[in-house]
């Protein structure tokens, strides 16, 4: 090879690099974290608390190895404890295959920095493979959960040595490429030869709504293929479905092979076999990421074209619609509010994790509860077990039920990403001549209106699935809206207190906010100590109505203490956020 | 009128001094233009005026009143164009409008007839009603100044705003510069266009390092120069030092 053709790759695959690095350091944010951690020493506090949120799932995940471990020790006489492996690499690939369909079409066609990528002097597969790369990493993060338990626990049960380690290690870096190419494939070919630029945001909404179904889809089909086994769970019946000659496990591992070769690969170490497969796999995988990159070189930037553009019909109003279309003076809280209102439902990002939630999330529940129905009309076995538990005690019934409709309407990123929302067009919030309490009231208006929509919809599914009785329904929806107004106000503090202004990309704002998470925390924490507070109640060993009504009395008095907090804190805290 | 007292401000835990020890007043009826190299300190002095960022030390006051203590009555006569118009997208240009002229309080007719006036003269009516989103960069500016005329303000404050305009609209924005001021009104405007700042302003404040370097009418510019120059020549002189 001359030394001009050795400088040439050279340069190629650091061009690629330096690509792969900006567009990974944007993606996570690393540089503004660690700005503000180490230079501007903001964010210090949250160290902790990720330990501590980092420590508080440990419980959860001990509760998955012991049941890898029951399921692996329960197959393993039989000679099937290879199903274990076959399951988490399966559900591995899937959930890679659902985000992929969102993280593509977001990182191929609508991230921002492709404005910036294509003048550069790269090739379109160098584009496209930059970005396949960043979706990659996301994707190892993604599945960690996943996969990691089943690996370690797997290996540590059946004492792998190093070839072990190392074969699952080639094949968990290898895990996502022939999925995500079966998107990116789907994707690019969609994206170039039908017409979809004007139509960005149906896109976009149109996507997260299948990848929701083809979730609920998924749980349904599991559901149905364990059979009616009932509320019978645990390693038992796992093991029992994952044994079974003609289970889904197998019909689907048959049909997509990489999760059969992976499986032998780890599990068959330096052996031949072993050997074989994860050669197999990882051929497979280069094969899939090279038909990758000669396609992008061909359609890739075909489909880009125009795609930033949005265009909209002239037309000119008349005096007459001119007047009626131009308000007369609402009030600057209607204002806000309106504002709220429209910039949440026509950006579909921010309605897919509001407003959408609090329907989708009863929709959800009842899905799972009639899980195993089959079609019968009386509803699934975990239905029927809670139509039983709501019916034995009418306290226990408007208790759960309030709690339901709470999590059901507050336990979404509307509250707690309300100022974050706003971006870079926060200039605006601080130059108009509103006092900044008023701003935080007309946004509460619009986040406890959200919430109010969840109690609906949960009351809805109390009325219908669980048959409870208007008079329960009423007393937790009542309980509901107060902690909804607490929990509202909390969120809008957290988000207000610590706004993420900077961004570009709108899933910056809500999904990937902190802000939405500690939020959840906050909440969680602020159930779990109502939760003991009326277990408490109950052990005193008061009545019913009485723990209602202190309920009640307690609910309203911290709902109406955390709104005032918030007006308070908007005053305190809006001349402090320089934008 | 617009004042400013001794203000500084300076960021990144005061390493880097933005605005150092800054005192100017700008009159009643005035165009004052605000020029200065990059990163002189431009941004953050019309920040400061607005409310967007916090002076360190100094005061400011909008037409007598105090930006820190009546923050409100002060933001009630003000209007501000930022340098890059961010606007809120997925609203339509007559939503923008119609929220801007909530907030401020603009009466129906006030509104209809300052629209009519400025969506004519903008050459955006026939846009108004589409998303903000599918304008162009010149039709944002655009929109932001619409928005920032709607209340009538009795002071405005622009950055850079002939930035990205089409001659046809700049030439309206001076028309209405000269218009505003003729009513006794205040505009500050920052620019790098010599020529307009020459041709536009009554006074000319030249800002460098953070520190006002020179402040006055073309006139008195010359004059301290000690020769008969164009601004451009004046400009880079005094900002060589």
């Amino acid at each position: 090879m001359s030394g001009e053709s050795r400088r040439g790759i050279a340069g190629k695959a650091g061009k690629f690099r330096a690509v792969v690095r900006a567009g990974l350091k944007s993606n996570f944010g690393l540089s503004l974290l660690k700005h503000r951690l180490l230079k501007e020493k903001k964010d210090r506090w949250l160290v902790p608390v990720f330990a501590l949120a980092a420590l508080s799932v440990l419980p959860m995940f001990y509760g998955i190895v012991v049941f890898i471990r029951g399921a692996y020790h329960l197959l393993q006489p039989m000679g099937q404890e290879r199903a274990v492996l076959t399951l988490g690499i399966l559900v591995a690939e899937i959930l890679i295959l659902l985000f992929g369909i969102y993280y593509v079409i977001s990182a191929f066609y609508f991230s921002r920095d492709l404005e910036f990528l294509i003048p550069l002097p790269l090739r379109p597969s160098e584009v496209m493979a930059s970005k396949f790369v960043i979706i990659m990493i996301n994707e190892y993060l993604t599945v960690a959960a996943v996969v990691l338990p089943v690996i370690v626990t797997y290996g540590i049960s059946a004492g792998g040595g190093i070839a072990f380690w190392l074969n699952a290690v080639l094949v968990y870096l290898a895990l996502p490429v022939i999925p995500l190419a079966l998107v990116s494939i789907a994707v690019v070919a969609m994206m170039r030869f039908i017409n979809v630029s004007r139509k960005k945001d149906l896109l976009i909404l149109l996507g997260s709504i299948l990848l929701i179904v083809l979730a609920l889809g998924l749980q349904f089909a599991l559901g149905r293929s364990a059979g009616p086994g009932g509320p019978e769970a645990g390693s038992q019946a796992l093991a029992r479905w994952m044994a079974s000659p003609d289970s889904l496990l197998r019909q689907v591992g048959s049909k997509f092979p990489p999760s059969i070769w992976a499986t032998k690969a780890v599990a068959g170490g330096f052996s031949k076999e072993g050997l074989a497969n994860l050669a197999l796999f990882l051929a497979v995988s280069l094969a899939f990421f090279v038909g990758i990159v000669f396609l992008a070189e061909k359609l890739f930037y075909g489909g880009l074209v125009g795609l930033g553009e949005t265009t909209g019909r002239k037309r000119r109003l008349s005096g007459k619609e001119m007047a009626s279309r131009v308000s007369s003076g609402r009030r600057p809280r209607t204002a806000i509010f309106l504002r709220e209102w429209r910039l949440m439902n026509r950006t579909p990002i921010f309605l897919l994790n509001g407003t959408l939630v609090v329907v989708l999330f009863p929709a959800i529940f009842i899905l799972m509860a009639t899980v195993n129905t089959g079609g019968r009309g009386e509803g699934g076995d975990a239905m029927v077990l809670l139509r039983m538990m709501t019916s034995v005690n009418p306290l226990y019934t408007i208790l759960a039920t309030a709690l339901f409709m709470t999590v059901c309407g507050s336990l979404n990123g509307t509250s707690s990403s309300a100022f974050s929302r706003e971006g870079k067009q926060f200039w605006i919030s601080k130059v108009i001549p509103v006092a900044p309490r008023e701003q935080a009231a007309g946004k509460f208006l619009h986040s406890y209106l959200v919430a109010m929509l969840g109690v609906v919809t949960a009351s809805i599914v109390g009325a219908v699935y669980l048959r409870l009785k208007a008079a329960h329904l009423l007393a937790a929806a009542g309980l509901a809206l107060l902690a909804g107004v607490l929990l509202t106000a909390v969120g809008m503090i957290i988000d207000l207190a610590r706004p993420l202004l900077d961004w570009t990309n709108p899933q910056k704002a809500i999904k990937q906010n902190l802000n939405v998470l500690l939020a959840m925390l906050a909440d969680i924490g602020i159930l779990t100590a109502i939760f003991f507070g009326v277990k408490g109640l109950l052990k005193a060993k008061l009545e019913a109505d009485a723990v209602i009504g202190l309920l009640y009395a307690a609910l309203a008095a911290l709902a109406a203490l955390a709104y005032l907090a918030l007006l308070k804190f908007a005053d305190r805290r809006y001349p402090e956020i320089e934008s | 009128m617009i004042e400013l007292y001794h203000v500084s401000k300076s960021y990144n835990r005061g390493k880097v001094r933005a605005v150092d020890d800054l005192t100017l007043v700008v009159n009643p009826g005035e165009i004052f233009g605000f020029l200065g190299p990059n990163g002189a300190g431009k941004t953050t002095t019309i920040k400061m005026i607005v409310g967007l960022l916090r002076p360190d030390a100094g005061r400011i006051a909008v037409e007598g009143f105090d930006i820190a203590r009546e923050s409100l009555k002060a933001k009630q006569l003000t209007s501000y164009v930022p340098d890059y118009p961010a606007v809120y997208e997925r609203l339509s240009g007559l939503e923008y409008l119609n929220f801007i002229g909530d907030v401020y309080g603009v009466s129906k007719s006030d509104r209809l007839e300052r629209m009519g006036k400025w969506l004519e003269i903008f050459e955006l009516a026939s846009v108004i009603t589409n998303p903000i989103q599918s304008y162009s960069h010149g039709m944002k500016q655009k929109i932001v100044l619409i928005a920032a005329l709607l209340p009538a303000p009795r002071v405005m404050v622009l950055d850079e705003p002939l930035v990205g305009l089409d001659p046809r609209a700049s030439h309206q924005i001076k028309e209405m510069f000269r218009d505003h001021c003729d009513e006794g009104k205040t505009l500050f405007f920052s620019t790098h266009i010599m020529e307009v700042a020459e041709k536009l302003c009554d006074r000319i404040g030249i800002i460098h390092k953070g520190r006002l370097i020179a402040c006055g009418t073309m006139g008195e510019l010359k004059a301290l120069v000690e020769r008969e120059q164009s601004l451009e020549s004046i400009f880079l002189e005094l900002t060589e030092k």
